[in-house]
């Protein structure tokens, strides 16, 4: 017992000095503030009231001298105002229930593999293996031509499933929003996979007969971090054109992509990839700061591309007998990794307080200066964000970000909780995860929000929210029917 | 014919309890070898477009699967190497048709063979925790109408329990709520303590299972006779008169003791029967309510006095199985679970295999099965298969516009003797219309 105490003490006693060195560099400017406001303020009082009009009256301003300073004031004022970039605000979003009917759990996945691949029972254990260390649930949904016994992938198929999803995301989102179709003035859709012609964003005009002007965009091939690139889009478009609405449809068709070989770097997706879509409204109008969920503060974008093995890690290609598959290569966790730094990197300046900042700058100097055996220091995210929505890819992606944040069990557990009920379902998830939290009542006003998403190419894209109100529960979601059961206890391996 | 659409799995719309097991009677895995179809057949209904009903149905059926995880689960051996269904949530088979015509059509010149098709089945698979033990076939009638086919392995599932489970469907369909919920519950467990020291079993319940189980006999194992069932309504009126006859007060026993004098002759039996056994419903005497969702059929072999003169043959044969059946009461049932607990057999019998059976199924109400307001099935057949041995009798009930007391009988036998029956003087006296065959 004595031994204990001392350590404790010792942490505790840590503890608040790193409050105090926090508190004294996040509020300097303040600290330094008031012993100035202090000293004028004695010379003011020691100068007298008299004493203080005869300096003003000391000082000669003639007419022009003063029409030309507020002149100068005026002008730098309206620079200022003008120049100052639009604040995007994200009204509501709305999140795609699948349904209950298109449940799989993993026994019915798992005799399916068995029946299509019924030659390759090494491939059929590989996938039961994946299935069983995936940190999915029993209540994830594949679209209905993955059902049938065999799958049949047609193109109207996947239109099919592009059709119930999308437009149950934009019909919830014109509920929840009372946006009327004619008001979109942008329309953003991203679905890495599928990409008929006309688009899908074609098809979104064609059925809620959006109006003519509208600025339409696809986003396809760019992956699971299409979402944040969406966004992105959206906010540079935002800027350019004033009082708009901007809609955002992130989703992911699974029917066309479900892959039928027996090649296991390609099988991963298969167990993965679930059914899922999000649709988001974003504007730059005055009247919806008001009742607005959340402000968009920072989009972080880094890509990185011209690494030839970041390239090749999500490669979509044919096998050796010709069937079509997405490829994930051995090292994604360190790509990932080095992708994750180099964002953090990018967003750590805009986001963290400046305590954090000094230490990191400290500890960059100390090493490449004195000792570069000193131990590089982690900045705390945790300060700089309440909540943290990270991309459900899967367990192992979390489990990384988790340990490289430093992060606490319930800081991920939106994550875990999404992949464990929706499971993988690629752009969309963050908006899954997002209404976890608020579901969960966890979102007041004035939190911060950090989105990372990861995306072939290979991409880490980070978008910062910052909550403009606290967001009340509300039974018109995703996990309206289940929320009470979470967050579950997920076990390392489900025994199938 | 008919055009398949499609197959897939239907799966329950709550994830089960996850880990749970239910442990199989010694009545169900009596009952390995065999497994059961039944045919409903629907009148046209007013959903003109093809599709919306199957969609509607499927549907309904992952909303009815939620409270049958039983129906859901797969089969795994425990360590005794009893079976046990592991409720892992696999999800019953469904297969989607199409055939052109309408339902009264197909039914004017249905068969067995013909009617089969409009069931699905797939043997167990060497791995059977793989093997999917319910199947479910809906077959759209172009012109109008519906089939439904439903089959199942007999160890999970007997006759009522069957019935029971599309009637649920079917509530789940029309209501939203099943009417009556099932029960799954294991048999009555033996009677401990005040046991009767001198109490003998009831031998000849016991041996008649004994001989079924030790039977090794090579009829089983070679199929080629080439079976056809017919489906013979007996009116009303007949089977009372039928019943006045043989002086018998119930329906089963006469047209049991009916059509086992006329399979007898066509057979070649110029004096005495040929053995058969009944197979009757235990639930009531077990004490177990309706809803008891499992096997609860007891086969027993009836015992008949031989040589007697022709005209009193069919009254001594309806007094035989009448016999038969009021010696099969509590008592009797629970000494024969007891020494089933305590009998393993290596192989597992075919109950149906030698004797002709001639099943009891009166009681399971199929015409109450409504899918929508109104359309009571046109028909219902059932089937136990595989047929082997001398053949296999099913009294069922008839649709309720026929009245409370007529009766149908589907007669499965070899080809050349089933005609020679629809040719027998004796059926013919009670006027049967032959539907099928």
């Amino acid at each position: 017992m004595p031994q204990i105490l001392p350590d404790f003490s010792n942490s505790v006693k840590l503890k608040y000095v790193k409050l105090g060195y926090q508190y004294l560099v996040n509020h300097i400017l303040y600290l330094l503030l008031v012993p100035i406001m202090v000293a004028i303020l004695i010379e003011v009082l020691r100068l007298g009231p008299y004493e203080i009009l005869n300096l003003w009256k000391s000082l000669h301003f003639d007419l022009v001298q003063i029409l030309c300073s507020s002149f100068l004031i005026i002008f730098i004022a309206t620079v200022y105002f003008m120049s100052k970039p639009r604040h995007v605000y994200l009204v509501d979003y709305a999140c795609y229930k699948p349904p209950v009917t298109c449940r799989v759990p993993f026994a019915t996945f798992m005799e399916h593999s068995r029946l299509i691949l019924k030659n390759n029972p090494k491939s059929v254990e590989f996938q039961m293996r994946i299935l069983e260390r995936s940190g999915l649930g029993e209540e994830t949904c594949l679209p209905p031509a993955i059902h049938y016994i065999p799958p049949t992938p047609t193109m109207e198929a996947a239109r099919g499933e592009a059709e119930l999803v999308i437009f149950s995301a934009m019909d919830s989102l014109l509920q929840k929003t009372g946006l009327k179709p004619k008001d979109i003035d942008i329309l953003i859709v991203n679905c890495s996979l599928f990409s008929p012609t006309p688009s899908l964003s074609a098809m979104l005009i064609n059925q809620y007969k959006l109006r003519s002007n509208i600025k339409s965009f696809n986003l396809s091939g760019m992956g699971c971090s299409a979402g944040l690139i969406s966004i992105d889009l959206a906010r540079d478009l935002l800027q350019v054109h004033p009082n708009s609405n901007a809609v955002v449809v992130s989703t992911e068709i699974i029917t066309p992509n479900y892959y039928q070989g027996n090649e296991r770097a390609m099988l991963l997706p298969n167990c993965l990839f679930r059914m899922g879509g999000a649709a988001i409204l974003l504007s730059n109008r005055r009247r919806n700061r008001s009742r607005a969920k959340y402000r968009l503060v920072h989009v972080v974008r880094t890509h990185k591309g011209a690494d030839d093995k970041a390239y090749r890690c999500v490669f979509e290609e044919e096998d050796k007998e010709g069937k079509v598959g997405i490829s994930l290569s051995k090292d994604l966790m360190a790509i990932a990794g080095e992708a994750l730094k180099s964002n953090i990197t990018t967003i750590g300046p805009l986001v963290l307080p400046a305590s954090e900042q000094l230490l990191f700058l400290m500890t960059l100097i100390g090493r490449k200066i004195f000792n570069p055996k000193w131990k590089p220091y982690i900045p705390d995210f945790k300060q700089a964000f309440e909540h943290f929505c990270i991309h459900a890819g899967g367990r192992a992606v979390i489990d990384e970000l988790q340990k490289n944040l430093q992060l606490s069990a319930e800081h991920v557990e939106a994550s875990r909780m999404t992949l464990h009920r929706f499971g993988n379902t690629s752009s969309s998830s963050l908006w899954y995860e997002m209404s976890y939290i608020e579901e969960k009542g966890r979102m007041k006003k004035g939190d911060r929000v950090w989105q990372i998403a990861f995306g072939s190419g290979f991409k880490c894209n980070s978008a910062v929210w910052k909550c403009n109100k606290t967001i009340k529960t509300t039974t018109d979601n995703p996990w309206s029917d289940c929320i009470d059961r979470y967050p579950v206890h997920i076990p390392e391996i489900v025994k199938l | 014919m008919i055009t398949y659409i499609c197959k897939r799995t239907v799966v329950s719309t709550k994830p089960a309890q996850a880990g749970k097991c239910n442990p199989l009677s010694v009545f169900d895995r009596l009952m390995e070898k065999n497994h059961i179809r039944i045919v409903y057949y629907f009148p046209s209904t007013r959903n003109g477009e093809p599709g919306v009903v199957t969609k509607k149905l499927r549907e309904s059926l992952s909303h009815v699967l939620t409270c049958f995880p039983i129906v859901t689960g797969r089969l795994q051996k425990k360590d005794d190497g009893h079976w046990m269904i592991k409720c892992n949530d696999a999800g019953v088979r469904m297969v989607e048709a199409r055939t052109q015509g309408s339902v009264e059509e197909w039914l004017k010149n249905v068969n067995r063979d013909k009617e089969l098709m409009l069931v699905t089945w797939e043997d167990m698979f060497h791995k059977p925790y793989f093997w999917a033990t319910f199947y479910v076939q809906l077959t759209e009638f172009e012109e109008g109408g519906l089939a439904i086919g439903f089959s199942c392995s007999h160890l999970l599932a007997d006759p009522t329990s069957a019935t029971m489970f599309v009637k649920a469907w079917a509530d789940t369909t029309l209501a939203g709520t099943m009417l009556a919920p099932p029960f799954f519950h294991p048999l009555p467990p033996p009677r401990l303590g005040n046991k009767n020291p001198n109490h003998n079993p009831y031998t000849d319940l016991i041996n008649h299972y004994k001989s079924t189980i030790d039977d090794r006999s090579p009829a089983f194992t070679n199929n080629i006779t080439n079976y056809v069932t017919a489906t013979l309504a007996f009116s009303g009126p007949m089977v009372q008169a039928c019943m006045l006859d043989t002086s018998r007060p119930s329906p089963f026993e006469a047209m049991a003791g009916l059509l086992w004098v006329c399979v007898s002759k066509v057979k070649g039996m110029k004096q005495g029967l040929i053995s058969m056994s009944i197979c009757l419903d235990m639930r009531k005497q077990l004490g177990l309510d309706k809803g008891f969702f499992g096997n609860c059929l007891v086969y027993n072999k009836v015992h008949h006095a031989e040589s007697l003169l022709d005209k009193s043959e069919l009254s001594e044969a309806a007094r035989a199985v009448g016999e038969s059946v009021t010696k099969m009461n509590n008592e009797r049932i629970m000494d024969l679970i007891e020494w089933l607990e305590h009998h393993d057999y290596e192989f597992p019998p075919l109950m149906n295999g030698h004797d002709l059976i001639c099943a009891n199924l009166e009681d399971l109400d199929p015409y109450a099965t409504l899918f929508e307001e109104g359309f009571v099935p046109i028909r219902v057949s059932y089937y136990v298969e595989p047929v082997f041995g001398i053949g296999q009798i099913l009294v069922l009930q008839s649709p309720p516009s026929e009245g409370p007391l007529s009766r149908m009988v589907m007669v499965t036998l070899p080809a050349d003797e089933l005609s020679k029956l629809c040719d027998d003087d004796l059926i013919l006296r009670f006027n049967p219309t032959i539907l099928m065959g």
